[in-house]
């Protein structure tokens, strides 16, 4: 892991303030405690799919079909707890496993039989857009039974409680600056070069800042949404299985130069399906939050949202030729994506409009990323 | 136009952590052949790139000038236009069109819009006469063997009215039959006034052409010598800073049991045309097997196949310890003890972008893995021992591995190899491209993996070196046995005879 801050860190951190200036002048709810709740409920929602992404592109591939399969897994359980009085953990459980298998399918198209993951992807996109509206209908079904709650429905209603919240706090900056100091003792003691014990202290500072920061505002409303909890722990497993794992540096491996890669012996093939098979259940569980958000499952749940995932990648540096990206990177872009949506929702701009926005922050995105990637 | 004189004046040229360049001084004369030679890492790929634009003035510190002008070069682009081009070893030219439209790319004549066709193929054709070229223009240019997509390629250049070629490994790919054209044609262009850059690890030709020879040691031009009145000896003393009494230093080991074992080895391509007709070997413990033979006799394609990365066996086994081998990856061949150093390391060896622990420590990532996460401690202790013991010319193991010179990039694809705890390794030119002090480094790496039982099967395009390196020396031609020699008494003819002509 480079220990340095890239100016490209630097540029995301500087615009996500800039954005959120620049909304927090024109529309001061914006920052009120229960828009930056709905904005991290939000932001928990794209991030998850945005996470699922990385594991794709990084081994140098793309998958447009993951919108519809939000909406469609999202329907499915719905259906079950709705129409068939399923358990609703059952519902998501089977919904899950389902996606799995759709998605482990796909990626077998794609390895074994050389189509490109772009034509495959796009034609799941239109293929779970059908389905996901056969299944339901073209109806409303709601993800629980009237006014009780469930599992799926507390997935975007429930908050910790506000100690809960300062524990949760704790422990995370405490096993922050734990890592660290075991960071800085490996380096040195490899012979790397260590970051000052200033930068150290700074960064370590800034996150238990930023941490208690969030506590206290999502307190002064509801407390922590349990999806930003749910968000952190796939983050850390992602984290762990890209940096710490033999999976994550292979896909990296695989994405900078796939030859080289199966001339070293790794098992190119099986990887790459695991990685769209690991993305079919987190499709499944975006399709809960998103679903859950909405309260119910309707034809538009997870409209676009694979291109907002794909941008959310970009923007915090993963390339799209593969080998390059992290989840902190992918976090960032998430939140700059979210916080562009909800503040453009907050000031009451056209659907004209947003949508032209999107489309301008993607192609931003990308060619920063190409000029980036040429250097 | 006229060719002037090209000058480098005290380039220094530096990257985070390492020197490249330390005051680099280089003059070509007008018309003149000037090689370039140091050993890998010495900074010659630096220097090309400064002198050809690629790190744009202000990137350095130093001064180019032509003529007496100072030259500011902020792209490949102003090079051209200066006249001066860079011809590389990988090519820069497409395959799907004919040579004279390859000649033409980006410049096509045109008549009212219309692409003028006929001025095309005329206007090769003379260009390929005027420098003896004997090619077709219409000949689509994948058809055409790599030596002669060279000389399209130099055509290409001069056809943009280029006074100041640079050659960067023109040769490491061609047959000698290809390497003569090659140099003839480049002998012949001093004749027309054009400067020539000359840059090879082969001194035979450096001799043979140069009129001038400036050798960079450390980043640093050391002398510049008239090729007349100078050897071989005096030049890679002067690379090397030290001599090199013994170029292949090979110790005998007694051969111990057969660990891979090959018989009658029929295999197609993925096209299904059939590439490797009955094929035998065996390899035994302490043992170093030379495969030799022309471009396109199979040898690469042999060893990818038993390595379980290419082709599909029609008949024949492939046995490694007696335990037959079918239908494997090379996942599976590496668990048996099978390794390969593929011959192209950028394409099949390396990831590039990535710091060379990542790269070491890739194809053997499993002994370090606790169920699910690396031990990134035991990880580094192995990581550092071949950093150390391969002698990589690095910072640290975080230095990213494209930044390395190709020597060094070299070590840390055979570092990678080893790691995977092998019992027989595959080397598939393992010299190409890589300099002499480096070479006797690698030749010394197999002398001490045979004495510990290892078995080496080394593909290599130098008949003396394998001559020089192997215990027995294996023959393809066209994909067949050409012939099979144990080492003693024989001579580069034999080999020669048997690489034309399979039995």
């Amino acid at each position: 892991m480079n220990s340095k801050l890239s100016t490209r860190d630097f540029s995301m951190l500087i615009s996500l303030l800039i954005i959120w200036i620049i909304f927090a002048i024109l529309s001061p709810t914006f920052v009120s405690a229960r828009n930056l709740s709905i904005l991290m409920i939000e932001f928990s929602i794209i991030a998850v799919l945005a996470l699922g992404m990385l594991l794709i592109i990084l081994p140098g591939h793309i998958d447009l079909s993951v919108g519809s399969g939000v909406g469609l897994f999202g329907g499915i359980a719905s259906v079950l707890v709705f129409q068939y009085d399923w358990n609703a953990t059952l519902a998501m459980c089977c919904s899950s496993i389902l996606a799995v298998i759709v998605w482990w399918l796909m990626g077998t198209l794609v390895v074994k039989q050389k189509i490109p993951a772009f034509i495959i992807t796009l034609g799941g996109l239109l293929i779970f857009k059908g389905c996901f509206w056969l299944v339901i209908q073209n109806s409303t079904i709601p993800v629980v039974k009237g006014g009780n709650t469930n599992l799926y429905s507390l997935l975007t209603t429930y908050y910790l409680p506000a100690t809960a919240g300062y524990i949760l706090c704790f422990i995370i900056v405490a096993c922050v600056t734990y890592r660290k100091i075991i960071n800085r003792r490996n380096r040195r003691a490899y012979g790397f070069e260590v970051e000052s014990r200033e930068i150290s202290f700074m960064k370590v500072f800034v996150t238990a800042q930023g941490a208690l920061l969030f506590v206290l505002i999502s307190n002064q409303y509801k407390g922590i949404p349990l999806s930003v909890v749910i968000l952190g722990m796939l983050a850390l497993f992602v984290h762990i299985l890209t940096e710490h794992t033999r999976f994550g540096r292979y896909l990296y491996a695989i994405g900078s130069n796939e030859k080289a890669a199966f001339i070293s012996g790794i098992p190119v093939e099986r990887l790459v399906i695991m990685s769209f098979a690991i993305m079919g259940g987190i499709v499944a569980l975006t399709g809960f939050l998103q679903t859950a958000y909405a309260g119910a499952s309707t034809t538009t749940i997870g409209n676009l949202m694979e291109l907002d995932a794909i941008a959310a990648c970009v923007i915090g540096g993963t390339s799209l030729k593969g080998g390059r990206g992290n989840v902190m990177g992918v976090l960032f872009g998430s939140l700059i994506m979210v916080s562009l949506l909800n503040g453009m929702t907050l000031l009451a701009i056209s659907p004209e409009i947003k949508f032209i926005t999107r489309g301008t922050v993607l192609t931003l995105a990308v060619w920063m990323d190409i000029r980036l990637s040429n250097k | 136009m006229e060719t002037l004189n090209f000058t480098a004046k005290n380039i220094v040229k530096k990257f985070p952590g390492v020197i490249a360049l330390g005051g680099v001084n280089f003059e070509l004369r007008a018309g003149e052949i000037h090689s370039i030679c140091g050993e890998n890492g010495a900074g010659k790929s630096t220097l090309i790139k400064v002198l050809s634009g690629i790190h744009a003035h202000g990137s350095y510190e130093g001064n180019l000038y032509l003529g007496d002008k100072p030259l500011i070069l902020s792209s490949l682009k102003d090079a051209e236009q200066a006249g001066i081009t860079v011809i590389y070893q990988e090519l820069a030219l497409i395959e799907d069109m004919t040579v004279a439209e390859n000649i033409f790319l980006g410049r096509e004549p045109t008549h009212n819009g219309i692409i003028d066709w006929h001025r095309i193929y005329n206007e090769a054709q003379q260009l390929l006469n005027q420098f003896h070229i004997d090619i077709d223009p219409t000949t689509r240019l994948g058809d055409l063997g790599v030596g002669q997509q060279q000389l399209v390629e130099i055509v290409k250049a001069l056809g943009k009215k280029s006074r100041i070629l640079i050659l960067d490994e023109p040769t490491s790919a061609l047959t000698e039959k290809e390497v003569e054209v090659l140099l003839s044609i480049v002998k012949n262009l001093r004749t027309q006034g054009i400067s020539c850059v000359y840059i090879s690890h082969k001194l035979e030709e450096v001799f043979d052409i140069s009129d001038r020879i400036t050798i960079i040691r450390d980043g640093q031009s050391i002398t510049t010598l008239e090729a007349k009145k100078t050897n071989r000896d005096e030049v890679i003393h002067y690379m090397v800073g030290r001599e090199i009494k013994d170029l292949f230093p090979r110790k005998k080991t007694s051969p111990g049991e057969t660990l891979l074992k090959v018989s009658d080895l029929c295999v197609h391509d993925e096209e299904d045309k059939a590439a490797l007709h009955d094929i035998s070997l065996e390899v035994k413990a302490g043992e170093v097997l030379g495969i030799g033979g022309l471009m396109g006799s199979g040898r690469s394609e042999l060893l990818l196949h038993i390595f379980g990365a290419w082709g599909k066996r029609r008949s024949g086994t492939v046995e490694i310890h007696g335990e037959p081998l079918q239908n494997h990856t090379p996942t599976q061949s590496i668990q048996k003890g099978l390794v390969m150093v593929s011959e192209d390391r950028k394409m099949y060896g390396l990831i590039l972008e990535k710091d060379i622990g990542f790269n070491l420590s890739l194809s053997s990532l499993n002994s370090f893995s606790n169920m699910f996460l690396i031990d990134s401690a035991r990880e580094f202790v192995a990581n550092d021992k071949y950093f150390k013991s391969l002698r990589v010319k690095a910072p640290n193991l975080e230095s990213i591995v494209e930044n390395l010179s190709g020597g060094n990039q070299q070590k840390v694809v055979i570092g990678k190899a080893l790691m995977t705890d092998p019992k027989i390794v595959f080397l598939d030119e393992p010299t190409r491209g890589i300099d002499v002090g480096a070479k006797l480094e690698v030749y010394e790496l197999m002398n001490q993996l045979t004495e510990k039982g290892y078995a080496i099967i080394m593909i290599s395009s130098e008949l003396p070196e394998l001559l020089g390196m192997s215990d027995r020396i294996m023959m393809l031609c066209e994909g067949r046995v050409g012939g099979t020699f144990v080492n003693e008494n024989i001579n580069q003819q034999q080999l020669m005879a048997a690489a034309m002509e399979a039995k």
